[in-house]
């Protein structure tokens, strides 16, 4: 096993999508600097691809903006959550260190990135696909149904991540009931915090009728749940 | 002398055949699913009679040279296949409608690749992900050999219709039929790489699907002609599809399937 931490291996990232307890509890259970550069690299690699794939519809700079401010999320989420999180496990149950929550929750989040890197080139062919972006465009089904799907994808990618980071959590805590409460509790933290994040650094796919800018000069209004549900009310009004 | 025999009667013992986690039969089990497949023309016969000697293979070393070779195969048969189709318009489409029909499943395959591995990988399979590349080619050479074996019938249609309609469903129905057995190859490769669960590669099946189904209307016209190579207007295939069918595209061939 030591011999595998000498040199990054892509081939961890599928032992982590496939839920091998065995060697995952063992990664988790030790300190290895290429593995976390490995997991944060997928976070970066995979979430930076889907980004770039959402942005790619309002303009190529949107694409590089998304890109850069998807991962961010995914990483400041970590960071910001971490000590509460690994307050919140021996709280709740789950008596690990620091160290090893971190790792776990990083893992999840890697597992989530690698899914969503691989759905990328299913998100850019579906915005080669669509209309270009206008004010008119804006209005229409396509708009809508392009940020649901992207909603739909993140949502998967998310939940696979847990469910993988629930295995791992029912086989370090010996208790399925105390992972549910460990697993609940971060990510009720983490969607807190990454909710409000994500609003805060919009736009990700961006708007016709509004410049391509890093982040908007109203950074703070409003909230992201309002927008997907206006989202899904348009949807719901062209069946009238 | 004591009629009784002292020796009982020899009955052989029952020797319990190897099974995989699916419940079938380990791959390789049979020697003749060891031999290698050196030529393009062994390949075809393999996939179409024995394709668990294909997916043994893919699992050997070098199986990066079945995989070019199950490719090759299937870009041949594709622009094959995609001449005929053209010969419903003739002109310009003789050679547009096998370049885009062979550019869009190669370009399909690549899009949703790697959706495919992260599916079988969550779903518990162990294969690695230039096995799963093999199945996809695999998928492609079958899909593409049973399009040629439908060609003959797609080209006595292409010469007494002008339906565009009619053919563009015509075309549909033989790709359909041809893609069910190309998955039916690839789920059979996988029962073999101890996935626990289906739901993942059932949910990519949708997803392959509906991005070859997009594929024929990003590349339009196939069948019709156009100006131009490529359509100016974006259009998802559903809303397309309902034009078609509803004769907007039927009077002239342009724009069309």
């Amino acid at each position: 096993m030591r011999a595998e931490t000498g040199k990054l291996n892509p081939h961890e990232i599928g032992i982590l999508l496939r839920g091998e307890l065995e060697p995952v509890t063992a990664w988790i259970g030790g300190w290895d600097t290429r593995r976390f550069a490995l997991h944060i690299a997928t976070i970066i690699a995979g979430a930076g691809l889907y980004g770039a794939a959402m942005g790619w519809w309002r303009d190529p700079q949107q694409a590089l903006f998304t890109a850069i401010k998807f991962p961010l999320i995914i990483l400041l989420t970590t960071l910001g959550n971490a000590l509460l999180n690994a307050m919140l496990a021996p709280l709740l149950g789950l008596n690990i260190p620091f160290r090893q929550s971190f790792s776990a929750i990083l893992m999840s989040f890697a597992v989530a990135a690698a899914i969503l890197g691989a759905f990328s080139p299913l998100m850019a062919f579906m915005i080669w696909n669509a209309p270009p972006m206008s004010s008119a465009a804006a209005s229409e089904p396509t708009y809508n149904f392009i940020k649901l799907a992207q909603v739909a994808i993140i949502a998967f990618a998310g939940v696979a991540g847990n469910v993988r980071l629930f295995q791992l959590l029912a086989r370090l805590g010996g208790s399925r009931a105390v992972a549910r409460r460990v697993l609940f509790a971060w990510l009720a933290g983490n969607l807190f915090l990454g909710s409000q994040l994500s609003w805060i650094l919009r736009p990700f796919i961006g708007s016709p009728s509004l410049p391509v800018e890093f982040l908007r000069a109203a950074a703070l209004r409003g909230n992201f749940y309002e927008n997907v549900f206006h989202s899904l009310l348009q949807i719901l009004r062209q069946f009238d | 002398m004591n009629d009784q025999n002292p020796i009982p009667p020899q009955i052989p013992p029952q020797i319990p055949p190897i099974v995989s986690s699916s419940g079938s039969r380990q791959l390789g089990d049979d020697p003749s699913e060891r031999i290698a497949i050196p030529n393009v023309i062994v390949a075809i016969e393999a996939i179409l009679r024995q394709p668990r000697r294909v997916m043994f293979q893919l699992r050997q070393p070098g199986a990066g040279r079945l995989i070019a070779r199950m490719l090759l195969v299937s870009v041949v048969c594709s622009l094959i296949y995609g001449v005929v189709a053209g010969t419903f318009s003739g002109g310009t489409q003789l050679w547009a409608a096998p370049v885009k029909i062979a550019a869009g499943l190669m370009i399909s395959a690549l899009i949703c690749l790697p959706s495919l591995y992260i599916f079988t990988c969550l779903g518990g399979s162990q294969a690695r992900l230039v096995e799963v590349f093999g199945l996809l080619a695999g998928l492609l050479m079958l899909m593409t050999i049973l399009l040629i074996g439908f060609a003959p019938v797609v080209w006595i249609f292409s010469q007494s219709t002008e339906s565009l309609a009619w053919m563009g469903t015509l075309h549909l129905a033989f790709w359909f039929i041809a893609t069910i057995f190309g998955l039916r190859f690839l789920e059979a490769g996988f029962s073999h790489s101890y996935a626990k669960s289906h739901a993942g590669f059932l949910t990519w099946v949708v997803i392959f699907m509906l991005v070859v189904l997009q594929m024929t209307t990003a590349l339009r016209p196939i069948l019709g002609t156009s100006k131009t190579f490529l359509p100016a207007e974006k259009k998802f295939f559903v809303a397309h599809w309902g034009n078609c069918l509803n004769g907007q595209d039927e009077a002239s061939k342009s724009e069309s399937r």
